[in-house]
């Protein structure tokens, strides 16, 4: 079958490009391997700092609905195996959807991090503790354990709160190959403090403040108390790294032992924590294998989450036709990923002839992107403009 | 210590591998099958990366060199047939 575009994953990207091309009079199918469209959106609820509530699912609802009346045909619970040229695409019940322009929006997958038990029922990456909770209602656990300090994990843990969990506290992952940066208390208090001031929930917003107070940068490590400060009645601890988790069905306890300012671990004893819950947090990396594997080039960009496809303004790829959007061109929220898909969605409209007035409009399109990036409430990464700067460089390079 | 959940490979295998001479995440998947799973590298590809930087001097940026092969998901081989394609095309 043939189409005017492809669009592999309905996440927030996949869903705004879909609307966009198929209202200018796109012939579109839409892919993706759940039963639902909307992706990651699905699990997102908070209040904007300058506005009401931003509720995921009812986003995803009124987009759905869009995209029903234009007549974008979906497959929804199909998996795409691989991309020949130029372009097939594959799905796994082995039909395969032709179009000149596929829009790869795959999103992103996080990233483990090792620690003795990880493998243990219970221990789950903290984004399936928020599927679970905000999305299907159930409780991941009755005391839960995050490891792991970062933007995603604290929101989560103020979801899971939120939803009647008891989050015994938010800790270190132990110093080893896997948690670098995330087992040290001196850079995750340097990384509290770059968390925006718009932050999305008023526990990041607190610990935004916390982490600018000069005094508490300088002190904070030495000075944090031992019992770890709590947050929402959550205790934050900054010197302490879950070293074990131990269970035989499922979890039953994990190890926490006090660290130095640097994460190494003291001579102290160790403690154990009943909890039947553990979730990690590592971070996300933006899934690419489609793209690699059609021959896509990739680059290394730590701060936008780690290999990635590389791309030029317009969100091409070095494959002409194939396109990308949303986390899969580098971690940023979901409102960066709808402006990425909308982008998306004009440009290969205007390619296709569907539209008049093409410059003006990727201009807008592109304003668009650059606005949500500005007014981003969630920063995944400290160093992201850097990140981008540098995608920025090697593109112009390529071409 | 973990780090192929699906193929149970440990940190252990990993490291002798290296030391036995493997310096890619290729080399190392052969020997070991780390990266072989269910998930074909979908939980251990990032941790591999990352275990064998401090072990020799290639960095993770470097590491890239296994290529993402198709299929990059898993399907039956009835459905491969009726679609028609040799996925090491
Ligand atoms: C756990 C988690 C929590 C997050 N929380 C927030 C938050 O609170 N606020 C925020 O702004 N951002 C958050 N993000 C970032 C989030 O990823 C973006 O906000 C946004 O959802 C990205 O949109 P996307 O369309 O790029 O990808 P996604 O929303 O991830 O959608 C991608 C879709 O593609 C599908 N897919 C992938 N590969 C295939 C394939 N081969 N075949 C078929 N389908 C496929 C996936 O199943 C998924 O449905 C979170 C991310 C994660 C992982
Ligand atoms: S965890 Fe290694 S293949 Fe799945």
């Amino acid at each position: 079958m043939k189409y005017d575009l492809v669009i592999i994953g309905a996440g927030p990207a996949g869903m705004c490009a879909a609307i966009q091309a198929a209202s200018n009079g796109a012939r579109v199918a839409l892919v993706d391997e759940n039963p639902v469209p909307g992706g990651k959106l699905r699990g997102q609820v908070y209040k904007e700092p300058k506005s009401d509530w931003w509720i995921g699912e009812k986003i995803v609802r009124s987009m759905e609905s869009k995209i029903k009346q234009l007549g974008v045909t979906c497959f929804l619970e199909r998996e795409v195996w691989g991309i020949y040229p130029k372009w097939k695409v594959m799905l796994n019940n082995g039909e395969q959807l032709e179009s000149d322009f596929v829009l790869i929006a795959t999103g992103a997958a996080e990233k483990a991090i090792p620690i003795p038990g990880w493998t243990t029922p219970g221990v789950m990456a903290i984004g399936a503790a928020q599927v679970l909770a905000n999305i299907q209602r159930v409780k991941p656990g009755n005391r839960v354990a995050i490891i792991g300090i970062d933007a995603l994990s604290l929101t989560i843990a103020y979801d899971l709160k939120m939803a009647g969990v008891n989050v015994v506290g938010i800790y270190l992952p132990p110093l080893n190959a896997f948690s670098l940066e995330k087992s040290n208390p001196l850079k995750m208090i340097a990384y509290l403090s770059s968390l925006s001031h718009l932050a999305p929930n008023p526990m990041l917003k607190l610990l935004g403040k916390l982490g600018q107070i000069e005094s508490v940068q300088k002190l904070g490590v030495n000075y944090y108390p031992p019992f770890g400060m709590k947050v929402w009645g959550i205790p934050l601890h900054l010197r302490k790294a879950v070293v074990e988790i131990i269970g035989n069905e499922a979890v039953e306890e994990i190890v926490v032992a006090a660290v130095d300012q640097n994460g190494q671990l003291g001579r102290k004893q160790e403690k154990r924590i009943p909890v039947d819950c553990a979730c990690i947090s590592g971070g996300l990396y933006p899934l690419v294998e489609l793209a690699n594997a059609a021959g896509c080039e990739s680059v290394y960009i730590e701060e936008l989450g780690g290999h990635i496809p590389l791309y030029n303004e317009e969100l091409e790829t070095t494959q002409s036709g194939i396109f990308v959007a949303g986390n899969s061109t580098g971690i940023e929220g979901a409102k960066v990923a709808m402006a990425q898909g909308e982008l998306v969605g004009t440009v290969i409209s205007i390619r296709l002839g569907f539209v008049e007035g093409g410059p003006e409009l990727i201009k807008k399109a592109k304003e668009k992107v650059n606005l949500e990036r500005e007014n981003a409430v969630i920063k995944f990464h400290p160093g992201l403009e850097n990140g981008r700067a540098k995608l920025e460089r090697l593109s112009r390079i390529r071409e | 210590m973990i780090i192929c959940r699906c193929e149970e490979v440990l940190l252990r295998d990993i490291i002798t591998s290296i030391e036995n001479g493997a310096e890619t995440l290729k080399a190392i998947k052969m020997e070991t099958r780390a990266g072989m799973g269910i998930c074909q590298g979908r939980t251990c590809r990032v941790l591999l990366e990352q275990a064998i930087a401090p072990y020799t001097d290639i960095t993770i940026q470097e590491t890239n060199n296994i290529m993402y092969k198709n299929p990059v998901r898993p399907i039956s081989l009835a459905n491969l047939s009726r679609s028609g394609k040799d996925s090491s095309q």
